[in-house]
């Protein structure tokens, strides 16, 4: 391989990496906010009393439990308002950014 | 002194704020100043602290620690103690690295961009955010003034009128009767003094259950009042009566020595009596400049920036937000919805759309809890309620153990939210 295309790789691939870091950062920082909505009854440190946590969970699970609260298969009238406010878009952000915290938990 | 220290680098600081085009970046960071403690308060201190914009936080509040008036009505019944309501601010410092100064902000200089103490202190802000709460329309109803509360409390802000009321709830003999004198809208809390009256009946049912419950109201309904009627039915069977303005002609005047409140029509005397005036913003919003002819805070739906005096926010009951309830969970969601504004403003990213909600976890009994749900949206300027959901009249034993349940978790997690 020429040394010039070499070069040229490594640069797109450091492109790709600083974008897909940068879309990364902009997820989790969309997450975040997000997730302040859910914080308000739900601890995001993985405390429960009363109020189940959601942090941890497999993503496709809390997608199809927001899906199904949204669509009142699930009733809670708490939780389906929510569900209204979320597109699926916010849903699938929300599943990443709560699906990627631990018990530990302060990313 | 390291406050003083602080205090001084301070007002160095402003002036080369006022020089910089933006907020004053690079030499340090963003400060934002938030006055008020409260519930909005402690909630934008914690958010912001936590942004992607970094800012330096200061958070003013004379009280040392902070006392719910959301659940004190638990305390009212003998439930709960009023320590288990009360939260202090240590961690907002420790884990979100907030300067707490315990001192009372006397006024704020929009064009300097300063917030006086009452200490003589000055601390600049390249934002400010203040949650003045409320304050009480005294003279409303002739005889009931500042100093009448401390025979016949509000209990409107938690703390020693709630204890207050509470003394006197123990000491009235069984067969007493206890007014509850209920505000006309808008007030903090819309289902409180209702549920104020299920959880005295609640204790009243077990102690003194010859007692009776008088309401009158300022209002004609109340919210929630089909929930509150049937709940009342069920629980505690002709201890609680409640009598609109239309029938009583409205509350005119108090005799604080005999407890006599007096109606357009009837006058009744009260054992324990507990009246709750007519509100408007706290008095730091009146002082600077912030309320309208309203009484309360015109804001900006998106930002929460004040329509009167620019790069401040006002945040929490003091706000006429249009559809918007006077709740703690609403100051809470409003306080979120402002971090994020001035975090976008402060970094120059994008400003997204805000999730405004509201729910109010309603006690009838211990056991026997309701809510609502209500989604709100920014909306040809101003707030409007985009979907409603209440509890239903008929919902099973089960379902409202399990609200109450939930309740109890909320309060925990609320808090944790706020404080922790």
């Amino acid at each position: 391989m020429p040394a010039s295309s070499f070069t040229a790789l490594a640069i797109a691939a450091a492109f790709f990496a600083l974008n897909a870091g940068a879309a990364a950062a902009a997820d989790q920082a969309r997450g975040a906010e997000l997730a302040a909505m859910c914080a308000s009854c739900h601890r995001l440190d993985g405390r429960d009393q009363g109020i189940p946590s959601i942090i941890g969970m497999d993503k496709q699970t809390f997608i199809h439990a927001m899906n199904a609260f949204k669509s009142g298969a699930r009733s809670n009238s708490m939780m389906h308002a929510v569900a209204l406010q979320l597109s699926d878009a916010e849903i699938a952000t929300l599943a990443a950014y709560l699906g990627a915290r631990t018990k530990e938990g302060k990313r | 002194m390291t406050w003083t220290r602080r205090k001084f680098g301070r007002v160095a600081g402003a002036g080369l704020a006022a020089l910089a085009a933006g907020p004053a970046r690079g030499a340090g960071r963003p400060r934002v100043v938030v006055i008020g403690g409260g519930i909005a308060g402690a909630t934008v201190a914690k958010y912001l602290a936590t942004s992607s914009a970094k800012p330096e936080v200061t958070l003013v509040e004379p009280k040392q620690r902070y006392t719910t008036c959301f659940f004190s009505n638990f305390y009212l019944a003998g439930t709960r103690s009023l320590e288990s309501l009360t939260h202090g601010y240590e961690k907002l410092t420790s884990n979100y690295g907030i300067q707490v100064i315990h001192d009372t902000a006397t006024s704020i200089d929009p064009v300097a961009k300063t917030v006086v103490l009452a200490s003589g202190g000055k601390l600049s802000y390249d934002r400010a955010v203040v949650g003045p709460g409320i304050a009480f329309k005294y003279g409303t109803i002739a005889g009931y003034d500042e100093a009448a509360t401390q025979v016949i409390p509000h209990a409107w802000n938690a703390g020693p009128q709630t204890q207050l009321l509470r003394k006197q709830l123990e000491s009235m003999d069984d067969g007493g009767l206890f007014v509850i004198v209920a505000p006309p809208d808008p007030f903090r809390c819309p289902p409180g003094p209702y549920e104020r009256a299920s959880l005295v009946a609640y204790y009243f049912k077990q102690f003194k259950p010859r007692s009776k419950i008088l309401i009158l109201d300022a209002k004609d309904t109340f919210f929630e009042q089909d929930l509150f009627e049937d709940g009342w039915n069920r629980h505690y069977p002709g201890m609680i009566e409640w009598l609109p303005a239309q029938f009583t002609g409205g509350v005119k005047s108090v005799d604080v020595k005999t407890r006599a409140i007096k109606t357009g029509g009837d006058t009744f005397n009260a054992n324990v009596a507990n009246i709750i005036p007519a509100q408007i913003a706290g008095e730091l919003a009146q002082r600077a400049g912030l309320a309208d002819q309203t009484g309360w805070c015109p804001i900006d739906p998106m930002t929460f920036e004040s329509k009167l005096h620019p790069a401040i926010h006002v945040i929490g009951d003091a706000t006429n937000a249009g559809d918007m309830p006077k709740s703690a969970f609403v100051a809470n969601s409003q306080a979120k919805a402002c971090a994020f504004a001035i975090a976008s403003a402060l970094s120059g990213s994008e400003e997204t759309m805000p999730h405004l909600f509201n729910t109010c976890f309603t006690f009838l009994a211990p056991n026997d809890a309701v809510t609502d749900a209500i989604n709100m949206t920014p909306s040809g300027g101003s707030i409007k309620i985009t979907d409603i959901f209440f509890s239903q009249v008929g919902e099973s034993d089960e379902i409202r153990r399990q609200t109450s349940r939930q309740g109890e978790g909320w309060y925990a997690a609320f808090t944790h939210d706020i404080f922790g």
